[in-house]
């Protein structure tokens, strides 16, 4: 049964972010309803880790709002955070905790009273039991990605922030978290944001994706339009070029 | 001469900030200056210093050979190391030109070591001179026995056999962890975070340079000093040491952490108690150990205690200052 929200999972609008002089991000507006999995494609520095960090708060935009279940991340960030999960870079989890852990505290910042029986379930079938007292700068770079996005999925929250989550994982495990997740958001009626450059996702799990391009937003494909282009057997790489309107 | 690993050197050279290299140069012009002056100002103690040094120019050429040669030798097994796993390892470069190119890298401390001694030199003979100190001739003879060993302790480096590459494992190897049961329940909590910079401490201690830092201290005992003291002493060290560390690693956790929670609804003061309590129980638990360590080595049981007190106080102290000033928040846009 979904308990999602009635608006938009996540809401931005006239996002504005850089480092210093630079602006990365120009006029940003980008709108998840629930179920939505939506992909965020683009080149090497077009800014799609600045998006990600804006919207999980790692960094302060210089202009817009972002709400995320109707809770604005500037205003009532405590409330926002509650619903976002995020997956961060591998490298970026303490190395001197265990995995159980660094599970512990992303819980107990969450206020919860026990880990979800399907998140367990779930490092059960990625096969990731076995690392549990592990510490992280003893796992190899795809068991600590299977541990970023455990981390992203405690407390089921509504809104799953992830950046570049396949990279490292072998096939069996990439297939077990692209159907778990897929199982979730439509379960849950929440929305995931995935920063890729796989294809393969837009192609077979997305409902919508988009292109950013020197910071700006250059090309949206709306479910209807992902949608055809499955049913019509048309190679999304192609579709991707000539959006982008290189040859 | 192509030669790949100097040409990256130089680029990397060029490629540094203007500001970061005028600053540079004027700490350097300031240092030269203040030398200058000092020799200057105490041209007399100065001219009697290189008569001393003159006396014992064997010695000093001796202690410059052998400090020549530890530090050639090190830097050629750690340079061959980080050569293998480098960018440019694939690169064809004729073999002649990878060997000169070798040597200048390796003996670099050496090379640098001369040209700081001529510069040195010349410079004090510039000022005797302009003094009427006079003492060219015992200067020079100080400049060529200590560069003298230099360069011979550069050569007899190649002499000396390549120690095994360190491979440093993981810190954690080094942290004490008890195991928990694999059917233990995950437990919500902040309660973790606490025993990351004492683990963090753990893992930078490692054993060579305790080794190291344990010789060291030994070195400095003056003569006749006893087992019993000598223990002592070390042990004071080792809580002194061991709070510097925990400080760091204190300082260096907050920045982590509050980037990797920086995405949870949780506020960072809660963070921060759970990260910081248990390491102010530990330098109250140092301050302890130091003040009952103290009498043993003739302090009175009042000051030992005052020292205690001190010493968790200010350890206390400075943790939370060097988070406030150190700790990285979440990044903003000016």
């Amino acid at each position: 049964m979904s308990s999602g929200v009635s608006g938009a999972v996540l809401e931005m609008r006239g996002l504005r972010a850089g480092y210093g002089p630079r602006t990365v991000l120009e006029n940003i507006s980008l709108s998840l309803a629930a179920g939505d999995w939506f992909v965020l494609l683009g080149p090497n520095g077009c800014g799609k880790s600045t998006l990600l960090d804006c919207v999980v708060g790692r960094l302060k935009p210089s202009g817009g709002d972002i709400c995320i279940a109707g809770h604005s991340l500037a205003k009532n960030s405590y409330e926002a955070k509650l619903q976002l999960g995020y997956g961060c870079a591998p490298d970026a989890l303490p190395a001197l905790l265990t995995s159980r852990q660094c599970l512990e505290v992303h819980a107990g910042a969450k206020g919860l009273a026990a880990i979800g029986d399907d998140l367990l379930a779930l490092a059960e079938r990625l096969r990731f039991t076995p690392y549990l007292e592990s510490f992280v700068d003893t796992l190899s770079l795809g068991t600590r990605q299977k541990l970023a996005v455990l981390l992203a999925l405690v407390g089921d929250p509504l809104l799953i922030v992830l950046d570049e989550a396949f990279n490292g994982l072998d096939p069996a495990s990439a297939l077990v978290l692209k159907r778990h997740l897929r199982a979730r958001i439509e379960r849950r009626g929440g929305a995931l944001l995935l920063a890729t450059h796989s294809l393969d996702i837009v192609e077979h799990y997305a409902d919508r994706a988009a292109v950013l391009i020197d910071g700006k937003l250059k090309h949206e494909w709306p479910k209807s339009e992902l949608q055809q282009l499955r049913a019509g057997g048309a190679d999304f790489e192609a579709a991707l070029t000539e959006a982008i309107g290189e040859t | 001469m192509f030669a790949p690993r100097l040409m990256t050197a130089r680029l990397i050279r060029r490629n540094v900030n203007t500001r970061a290299k005028a600053r540079r140069r004027i700490a350097a012009a300031a240092a030269f200056g203040l030398i200058i002056a000092i020799v200057w100002a105490q041209r007399a103690g100065v001219a009697q210093a290189i008569d001393w040094l003159r006396l014992h120019g064997p010695l000093w050429g001796g202690l410059a050979a052998v400090a020549s040669a530890i530090q050639v030798a090190r830097r050629r097994v750690l340079k061959r190391a980080e050569f293998a796993g480098s960018w440019l390892a694939a690169v064809p470069v004729r073999s002649s030109t990878a060997r000169r190119e070798a040597l200048l890298i390796e003996t670099l401390p050496a090379t640098a070591a001369l040209a700081a001694m001529t510069v040195l030199a010349s410079s004090c003979g510039v000022v005797l001179a302009f003094a009427h100190a006079g003492r060219s001739g015992a200067l020079f003879s100080v400049w060529a026995a200590a560069s003298a060993g230099i360069a011979i302790g550069a050569l007899v480096s190649y002499a000396i056999p390549a120690p095994k590459p360190v491979d440093l494992p993981p810190g954690s190897r080094y942290v004490p962890h008890s195991k928990v049961q694999r059917a233990a329940e995950i437990r919500p909590s902040l309660a973790a975070l606490g025993a990351w910079p004492v683990r963090q401490m753990f893992a930078w201690a490692q054993p060579k340079m305790v080794a190291r830092a344990t010789i060291l201290i030994l070195v400095m005992m003056p003569l006749g000093t006893t087992a019993d003291v000598a223990m002592v002493v070390i042990a004071v060290f080792a809580v002194s040491g061991g709070l510097i560390l925990l400080w760091m690693a204190a300082v260096s956790a907050s920045r982590w952490v509050r980037r990797w929670m920086a995405p949870l609804p949780v506020h960072a003061g809660a963070v921060m108690r759970a990260l910081l309590l248990p390491t102010f129980g530990v330098m109250a638990g140092a301050g302890a150990v130091e003040a009952a360590l103290l009498p043993a080595l003739g302090v009175s049981y009042r000051v030992s205690a005052g020292a205690g007190i001190v010493t968790a106080f200010v350890g206390c102290l400075a943790t939370l200052g060097g988070v406030q000033l150190w700790g990285a928040w979440p990044r903003q846009v000016p």
